[in-house]
Order: C-alpha cells, then sequence, then structure tokens
C-alpha cells in the first residue's frame, strides 16, 4: 500500500491504489502526460499491490489476445468463398438477361 | 466465363464493361495488397475496383481481411455457424455496398464496423441473452483509494505454469463471453485485432472516452475471473 509521505516529493505520491487502477490503460499505452506518468511510477515504486495489479492486468490483456486463431478454418473459407462467386454469376446472368431482353 | 457478345450486351445496358467471373490476371495493386501492402495507392485503387464489380478486388478483400474479420465474429460470437454466416453477409455486403463507401475511414473500419454491427444483431436475435453483473469480480477498494484486499497477488507467472495454452484459452474465451456485447467488441478489436480506441471508437460509434471506460472494466472483470479460478481475490 502507498504511503503518504512528508517529503518534497509528497505531491508525487499522492496518488491512491483506485486513482492508479484508474489509469492502467493510458499507462500501458503510453498515453499518460509525463507529469500523471511520474505520479504512477512513483506510486508503484512504493506499493507493491498496484505492481501486482499491473502485472495481472497487463498478463489479462496478452491472454485475451492469446485467443486469437491464426487462420481461417478451411471449410468456412471454401464455403464462403463458393457462396460469394455463386451470388456474384447469378448477378451476371440477371444483368445479362435484363440486358437480352432491352435489345429486344 | 461470357462470350463476346455478352459482354458487348452488358456494356452497352451498363455503360462499362462488365468484370469476368474470374480475372485472368491481377492488377498490381491487388496483388501488393494480397502481399500485405498497406499503401494507401493500393488500398484507393482496390476499392475503386470493387466498386466496378471486380471479383479479384473481393477477393483480394477476403484474403487481406477474412482472419482478422472471423477472429473478431468468433470471439463476439463464441459459435462457429453464427460466425460462418456473418462472415459471409459481410463480404457479399463489401461487393453490394462498395459503392457507398466514401473513403472517409479506413478500408479496415468499415469491414470492422460491418462484422461488428452482423454480429451484435445476431446477438440482439438470441432469445438466452444473459445480462452478466461484473461488480463481483471488479477491484475493491478502502475508502481512502487503497486496496481492500491486500496484499494483491501477482499470479501473472503462475498462470502458464499451472495452465496449458488450449486451458488458458478456453478460460479467457468463457470469461469473454460473459462480458456485455459492446464491451466483449471493443476488447476483442483491441486485445485481439491491435486496433487504436479511436478506430474502435469510430468502428462502433462511440466516444474515445466511452471506448477507453469499456475497456477497462472489460479488462478489470477479465482479471477478476482469472484471479477468482486461480483462486485469488479479485481485489
Amino acid at each position: 500500500m502507498a504511503k503518504r509521505n512528508k517529503s518534497p516529493d509528497k505531491a508525487l505520491t499522492d496518488r491512491t491504489c483506485k486513482q492508479i487502477s484508474g489509469l492502467l490503460n493510458d499507462y500501458i499505452s503510453n498515453r499518460l502526460n509525463p507529469t500523471v506518468k511520474r505520479e504512477f511510477e512513483q506510486h508503484l515504486s512504493i506499493c507493491p499491490d498496484c505492481v501486482s495489479f499491473l502485472k495481472t492486468y497487463k498478463k489479462t490483456m496478452a491472454a485475451t489476445g492469446s485467443t486469437r486463431v491464426p487462420t481461417l478454418p478451411a471449410k468456412l473459407r471454401k464455403n464462403v468463398l463458393a457462396f460469394l462467386r455463386k451470388k456474384m454469376r447469378q448477378i451476371a446472368v440477371f444483368l445479362l438477361v435484363f440486358a437480352d431482353q432491352i435489345c429486344r | 466465363m461470357m462470350s463476346g457478345s455478352e459482354m458487348s450486351v452488358m456494356k452497352t445496358i451498363s455503360g462499362r464493361s462488365p468484370q469476368p467471373l474470374r480475372s485472368q490476371k491481377s492488377p498490381r495493386s491487388i496483388r501488393r495488397l494480397a502481399q500485405g501492402s498497406t499503401k494507401a495507392s493500393d488500398q484507393a485503387d482496390v476499392i475503386e475496383r470493387l466498386k466496378s464489380g471486380d471479383q479479384a478486388a473481393l477477393e483480394t478483400v477476403f484474403a487481406m481481411y477474412s482472419v482478422k474479420l472471423y477472429n473478431v465474429a468468433l470471439r463476439i460470437l463464441g459459435d462457429a455457424a453464427d460466425t460462418e454466416e456473418v462472415i459471409q453477409d459481410v463480404f457479399w455486403t463489401v461487393y453490394r455496398k462498395a459503392k457507398s463507401f466514401q473513403g472517409n475511414s479506413q478500408l479496415s473500419t468499415w469491414l470492422y464496423r460491418l462484422t461488428v454491427n452482423a454480429a451484435l444483431g445476431k446477438i440482439r436475435r438470441r432469445k438466452n441473452n444473459k445480462a452478466v453483473d461484473y461488480e463481483e469480480y471488479l477491484p475493491k477498494f478502502q475508502a481512502d483509494g487503497h486496496h481492500a484486499v491486500r496484499p494483491v497477488i501477482d499470479w501473472s507467472d503462475n498462470l502458464d505454469e499451472q495452465y496449458s495454452k488450449y486451458e488458458l484459452q478456453e478460460l479467457l474465451r468463457k470469461a469473454l463471453d460473459e462480458l456485455k456485447p459492446l464491451d466483449k467488441s471493443a476488447v476483442v478489436l483491441s486485445d485481439l485485432e491491435g486496433i487504436s480506441d479511436k478506430e474502435i471508437a469510430d468502428t462502433l460509434g462511440l466516444s474515445v472516452s466511452a471506448v477507453k471506460t469499456r475497456l477497462h472494466r472489460a479488462r478489470l472483470f477479465l482479471r477478476g475471473k482469472m484471479a477468482v479460478h486461480l483462486g485469488y481475490s479479485p481485489a
């Protein structure tokens, strides 16, 4: 837990764990402004709970990303392409019939 | 294949030559895109070709984006059959409505938007939609803003030791399925596809700050589910 100290750096450690939790997203994506980032990291330097929280939060994001499948199932690919080709063919035939009727 | 006279008839009607069903040779821009080019001029070219009804252009877009869109749809829906329908509908919509694509956003944003909307539409039509309360899995804080349960355990290293990759993925899939559909969409676009908050906001029709809020709560919920599964407090 972060302690509030009386040093000249007091402002840097004024953030609570709850506030730090709310900044995790922006910290991870490196979008905190330099002052807030410094406060964030100062808090981490004295708060092992928030360090653990940050690590498990990041791990969750990475684990979520790992559910991604790298390739399309072959059957799905085949089915979808067959569907698209059939529909495009139908449009072409429709246009031909339509054109034929106009020309007559 | 169409005969020469058939092509000629179609040109008379539509004012442009119909594209053959199977292009014999893809233009360079399409080949470059298929090989992963991100050049704006190549993208603009493939969109123009799509607008003219070029099948090769559609197949290039399919080759480029089908895996991405499949992942998005599958994780939002959690069901293989529904996912196939969504992917099919999305690419058919791309072909039919290419002319309506103004180019104000990236092609990828349009494709993600079509996919997410189709997937969310399917979820809305399901009768067994369950509302999940996140609260139980969110961290708790004392009145002074410090963690309510201490020490907070760092289980990040245990995860890989205790679970095989498959078990971990199953755990995450189940937890993802409990997220609210819009939150799940944001997490999938961000953590699976690595899309920026701004592009997610454009895709979902939300403000960037709303996306950030949804992402954060959803990730806290997922983290809490993982912690509880491992026998720890979500706090």
